[in-house]
Formats: structure tokens, sequence, C-alpha cells
């Protein structure tokens, strides 16, 4: 009598670790679903490396530019120039404008990604104001750089051929006041004056 | 050895003695009664969520708006009518209900492994209702749809607390599921007669199991996310917020890795139904039985790797959306197995049309159609055209939704003698199969067309262009409807006049365990488990 009860009991432990397993796991997807798309940029994340690459291509490019401001963030932010044209492999420097509309000091974010999403992984970006916060004086205006090169792999992938021209486009969003939770996402690295 | 398992029943002296009526049916333990209950919470939902389906239904009859003009109210009632319909009607009634009624019968179990956990699962259960009930009461209500997809779930578009409800109520659904899916697999694992070995044991019980191991891994990760969006919601987490560096895709990644193989747990008791029915009006044993039990747990491994396939628009680049397509094409292997071995059973067989096996032959039916359609959708280059439009609606009603509910009717004429003692009136039942096949025919076969002609879903209004179609599609649901108000006349007829039910009403087919205890079946049974040693296997 006894002995069975003991052997449900132990097969319901066994089952409750798995379900206990699972909910883990289901946290555990956060972090790992950023990796994966950051490791293939899926979903049209790029890429960051330190340099471009050594070789130069002749193959023509264009990058144009996007910028969006959430609406509860008073800032006018825009693209200094719409597109540049560019070589496979050529690092290029490219501007985006930001002025603080209101009468107070205010940090924002830039999050960002690139279309067609399935060229994420060969827009690369060397340095860019988005790594890190941006805080603007009320009424202070602030030229912001990116670096960046595009992948000459991207010509070679038969998925990607067809690309011509690529979209980086960028959304600032207000800091919010609670500085743990936010940073414990978004690890800005406090220099917040790079612009 | 025979008395091992029945520690539970010391304080019961004989098979027929009851505890008054708040112990029995609010403190039951036994797993008749709560099969039983869990029935009743089933009819119950089936009633509003089916209220809710009409009243959509109405409003869809004609284009132009002209019963529903609070189209957050519409968002809700669709909203709800999902989710009373997968966890408060499909599920209670195939897994809380006719499992555990029949589970540990078929086994020849006295009970299942912890009473006590059962009834914890009932009442969760029960708990899971009102919140999603006090949900609808609650600010402007939850018109998320099932999914919940963020930002439309967030604190922006939803800012009352009707989400939070939602959420709450489907954390109790989802616990009182776990539960009992641990419940039934140690029931089946421990607990099964001496001699019946898992090669041996009903298809139902087989069904049972794999759905048990499908809740056991899908819903830990919807309590996780549906968590993330409760913190996102109120505690200014950023899961699923791009500001704070989240990703709404996330949500839908974690939803749809619960989400697919729930549609294969509101599935999958339905094969096993269907199984033990072909078989007995067959009067043929189950064709290629261990083909089948293996195709219902080959459906539910492939079941967890095609999630993405409900997310073909979301930017998945081309190589991820191929492999999507190819896995997902890959189920039709097994349904397919499980389709041809029906259809085996009953070639050759002496084929008895007892209601039972009409709503066999009913279901079968409509899952083909629904599986075909599925196969189409399946094609992501297809799918970015057939996304959100009437014919997925029309595809998954199919497949999963009315041929589930096949399933239960089929389920409830074949064991209400076992359940009951009292049988429910053949003509009365074949009347009610045929108004309810050509209702859901009619009501969900014209919506192909109106989604191939590009008609949005969880819209409460559409172009005139569309009037045909719906029209058809709302007379289908006012037959329906006369049927299933038809199912609820038999119910109480056959309570309150029903003819008494035989040991076994349905003659040699029917071999199973059940049909050797007495109808209605007593309240404690196989206290003394029978000896299966050296018998063929019980399909």
């Amino acid at each position: 009598m006894a002995n069975v009860r003991d052997k449900n009991l132990k097969t319901a432990m066994v089952l409750f670790t798995v379900v206990a397993g699972m909910v883990g796991l289901a946290f555990a997807s956060v972090p790992l679903y950023r990796i994966f798309c950051q490791v293939t940029g899926l979903g049209g994340t790029p890429g960051v490396q330190a340099s471009a690459p050594e070789v130069k291509t002749d193959t023509d490019f264009i990058v144009r530019f996007d910028a969006n401001t959430n609406p509860d963030l008073p800032w006018k932010f825009k693209p200094v120039q719409r597109e540049v044209h560019l070589k496979l492999g050529e690092e290029k420097l490219a501007f985006y404008e930001a002025t603080n509309m209101s009468d107070k000091p205010i940090t924002g974010t830039a999050t960002f990604n690139v279309t067609p999403l399935k060229a994420g992984q060969f827009f690369v970006k060397i340095d860019c104001f988005c790594f890190t916060e941006q805080t603007l004086e009320p009424g202070q205006t602030i030229d912001m750089p990116v670096t960046f090169y595009v992948d000459p792999e991207i010509y070679n992938k038969v998925n990607t051929r067809d690309v011509k021209t690529i979209t980086l486009s960028y959304t600032f969003y207000p800091k919010e006041e609670e500085e743990g939770k936010v940073s414990a996402l978004s690890q800005p690295s406090k220099a917040g004056e790079k612009g | 050895m025979a008395n091992a398992a029945d520690a539970h029943h010391d304080d019961h002296g004989h098979d027929d003695h009851y505890p008054g009526f708040f112990s029995r049916w609010f403190c039951s333990t036994n797993h008749k009664d709560i099969g039983t209950v869990y029935l009743y919470l089933s009819m119950f939902a089936a009633i509003v969520g089916g209220g809710m389906s009409w009243y959509i239904r109405l409003e869809l009859a004609e284009p132009g708006i002209q019963h529903i003009d609070d189209f957050q109210f519409y968002n809700v009632l669709l909203t709800a009518h999902g989710f009373l319909m997968v966890f408060f009607v499909v599920m209670p009634a195939m897994i809380g209900g006719f499992g555990n009624w029949f589970v540990p019968l078929m086994i020849g179990a006295p009970d299942m492994a912890f009473p006590r956990m059962n009834n914890i699962s009932l009442w969760l259960t029960f708990a899971g209702l009102g919140m999603l009930l006090i949900s609808a009461f609650v600010g402007s209500g939850v018109g998320t749809g099932w999914t919940v997809y963020p930002p439309l779930s967030s604190g922006i578009y939803h800012p009352s607390a009707a989400v939070d409800f939602g959420i709450l109520s489907l954390h109790l659904a989802g616990a009182a599921s776990i539960l009992g899916a641990i419940n039934f697999i140690v029931t089946i694992f421990n607990m099964r007669a001496p001699g019946m070995t898992m090669h041996k044991m009903p298809l139902f019980v087989w069904s049972i199991l794999v759905t048990a191991f499908l809740l056991l891994l899908a819903l830990p990760v919807l309590a996780g996310a549906l968590t993330m969006l409760l913190t996102d919601r109120n505690f200014g987490t950023h899961f699923f917020d791009p500001a704070g560096g989240g990703d709404p895709i996330l949500w839908q990644h974690l939803f749809w890795f619960f989400g697919h193989p729930e549609v294969y747990i509101i599935i999958l008791p339905a094969f096993g139904i269907i199984s033990q029915i072909v078989s007995t009006f067959s009067k043929k044993p189950v064709f290629g039985y261990l083909g089948m039990a293996y195709a219902m747990a080959a459906i539910g491994v492939v079941g967890f790797v095609v999630w993405a396939h409900h997310m073909y628009t979301v930017g998945l680049d081309v190589d991820t959306r191929a492999y999507f397509t190819a896995a997902t094409m890959v189920i039709a292997v097994p349904t397919g197995v499980k389709i041809f071995s029906w259809l085996a059973t009953m070639w050759g067989g002496s084929i008895d049309f007892k209601t039972p096996m009409l709503y066999a032959f009913g279901f079968i039916f409509l899952f083909v159609v629904g599986g075909v359609t599925g196969v189409t959708l399946a094609n992501s280059s297809a799918d970015l055209v057939f996304h959100d439009t009437y014919f997925v609606v029309a595809h998954f009603h199919y497949v999963m939704a009315i041929a589930a509910i096949f399933a239960m009717f089929g389920a409830w004429y074949y064991w209400i003698g076992k359940m009951s003692g009292k049988q429910y009136s053949e003509g009365l039942g074949k009347l009610q199969f045929w108004v309810f096949f050509v209702g859901v025919n009619l009501l969900f076969f014209p919506q192909h067309f109106a989604g191939l002609a590009g008609m949005p879903r969880r819209i409460p209004d559409y172009p005139d262009a569309y009037a045909g179609w719906n029209y058809i599609s709302s007379v289908g649901a006012l037959i329906t409807a006369i049927g299933t108000v038809l199912f609820f006349v038999i119910l109480f007829r056959t309570y309150a006049a029903g003819s008494k039910a035989e040991q076994n009403p349905w003659g040699e087919g029917a071999t199973t365990l059940e049909w050797h205890v007495p109808s209605p079946a007593p309240f404690h049974t196989f206290e003394d488990q029978p000896d299966m040693s050296g018998k063929a296997p019980a399909e």
C-alpha cells in the first residue's frame, strides 16, 4: 500500500521539477532571445564591430536614414542627411540631429533596427550614439554620429544579393525615472555627453 | 497487490455509500463525481461562450452596424468566446470530464493517484472561470483577442485592470491543468491494473497521457509569459516594451510556443475518443493500434517545433519560414496515419450507425476538411495573404473547434449510459446530430470563401461584397443553435425519462474495462484491480 503511494509521490516530484524547469526556461528565453537576435541578426538586429574589414569592393550601395520620436519625448530628432552612397565594406560616418524642445534637461535612449530585416546581420556599427544615453539641456541641439559599414558578404549570400539599399531607423524614447529597471535591460555606460 | 492503490478509501465500506450533498460535490475526491462537475462546468461555459458567438454572428449577418455599436465590446466578445471555448469548455470536458471519468476505469484503477489534488484542480478551474467573467465587468473589458498580443494588451491600450483579471484567470486555469496533468501521468504510469502494459492501454488513455505531457511542457511557458506581461503592465518592467529594450515579438514566440501545443491539447483527447467509438461500432479492434498510439506521441513532439507558423507576417527571414513550413507539413503525416487507421478500422467492419458513430464520422469529415486548409495555410508564402482573414477562422474552427465539439458530443452519447445509468433516445440523438452537422457546415464553410475574398478577422463590419456568404454563415449559426438546444432537451429527457442503461449497451465491440462495471458506474470501482495478463490490447 505504502509503496504505490511512495512511487506516486516520486513520479509527481519529477513532474513538478519539469514544470519548474519549463517556467525557468520561459524566463531564460528573454536573454536567450536577445543573444540569438544579436548573433544571427534576425529581426533586423545590426551587428557591432570595432573596425571595418580590410576588404573594400567597388559595389555601390545606399544607406538611408530614418528617425522617430516617442510622443512622450519632447525632442525634435532627424537625420542630417537622407542617404549616403558608399561601397560595400567602406566605413562611413553619418549624423543625426536632436533638439530638446522643452524647458528642462531630458535624457533619452534610442532603439534601432534596419530594413530589410534580412540585411540586419550585414549592417555593422562601429560606433553609435545609440550605444549610450543622451542628455540634452533645455533648447540644446546636438549632432550625434554613427559610424558603420555594410559587410561585403551581403553580396555573396543568395538571400540578400538583391538588397541594394538598407534603411537604418532609430526611435528615441525618454529614459524612465526608475534607474534600476531600465539599466538592467539596456546597460547604459553613463557616458552621456558623446554628441 | 490487488488492494494496493485504494488507501484513500479506507473510510468507505461499500461501493454505493454516498456522502452528503456538500461533501459529495464540493469536497469531492471521487474521480467520477469530479468528472461530472467538470462536465457541468463545461456545459455552462459552452452556453456563455456559444451565446457570445451567436451574438457576433447576429451582428455579422448583414453589413453595417446593427446590434453592437461599441466596437471594444465586440472585441471583448470575441476574446471571451476564445478563452471560454478553449480553457473552460473543451479542456474541462475532454480532460477534466471524460478524462477523470474514464481513465481510471479504463486502466482498472480505483481512482486518480492524488484525489485531493484532483479536487484542487477542479476548483482552481472554477476560480479561473470566475476571474474571466469578472474581467468583462472591469473597465472596458479584455479586447485583446485570445492571443493577448502586446502592445494592444499593454497599459497604453488596455489601461483598466480587466487584462490583469484575464491574466490571473489564465494563471488559475493553467495551474489547474498542470496539477491535473501531473495527476493523469502519475495515475497512468503507476496505477494500471496488473498485466495492463502501456501497449495494452485503450487509445483514449494514450491520448490523455500525451495530452498531459503537452500540458506539462506548454502551460508553464504561458505562465511565464503571462507573468512577464503582468509585471510589464503593473511593475514597470519592459519584457515586451521596446522603450526599455524589450521586444513585443518575444511575446508572440512565447505565446505560440504554448499556443500551438495547446491546439493539440484540445484535439488529442478527441482522437482518443474517436478511436474508442470507431472501434466499438465497427465491432473490430482499432487498425494499427501501436501506429495510432505513436502517431499521437509524434504529433505531440512535432507540435513543439512549429509555433512560428502563426507568425509568418512578423518579418521572419526566408530560411526560417521555409523551416516552419516544412515542419508544419510534417504534421500531416501522423494525422494522416490516424485518418487512415480509422477508415481501415471501419473497412470490412459490421458498422452500427448509432449516434456516437455518426459523430465519429462527422469528426473525421470535419478534421479532414480543416486539415486540408491547414496544409494550405502552412505555406508561408501563401499565408502572407491568408493571415488574419476568415479563411483562418474557417480553418481552425473546422480542425479544432467543431471537430472537438463533435468528439465531445460523441463521447457524451457513447458514455452517458455508463455515467448516469440512463440511456438517451436514439432517434432524438440522430436528429440532433444531423441538425448540428448541417448547422456547423453551413456556418463555417462559407467563411472559407469570405476569407479567400479578403474578409478580415475580428472586425464587426464589412463591405457589401461579403454580405452573401456572411448571411449564409449566420443562418448556419441559427441552425447550430437549434441543434445545441436540442442537445440540452435530450440531456434533460435522458435524466428524466431515459430508459435504464445496460452494463454494455453497445454489444461485442465495446471491450474496454468501463463496460465491465454496472451502469451507472458504482461510486467505487476496481478496489480489487482486475488481472489483465494474457489478455488482448484493450483498444
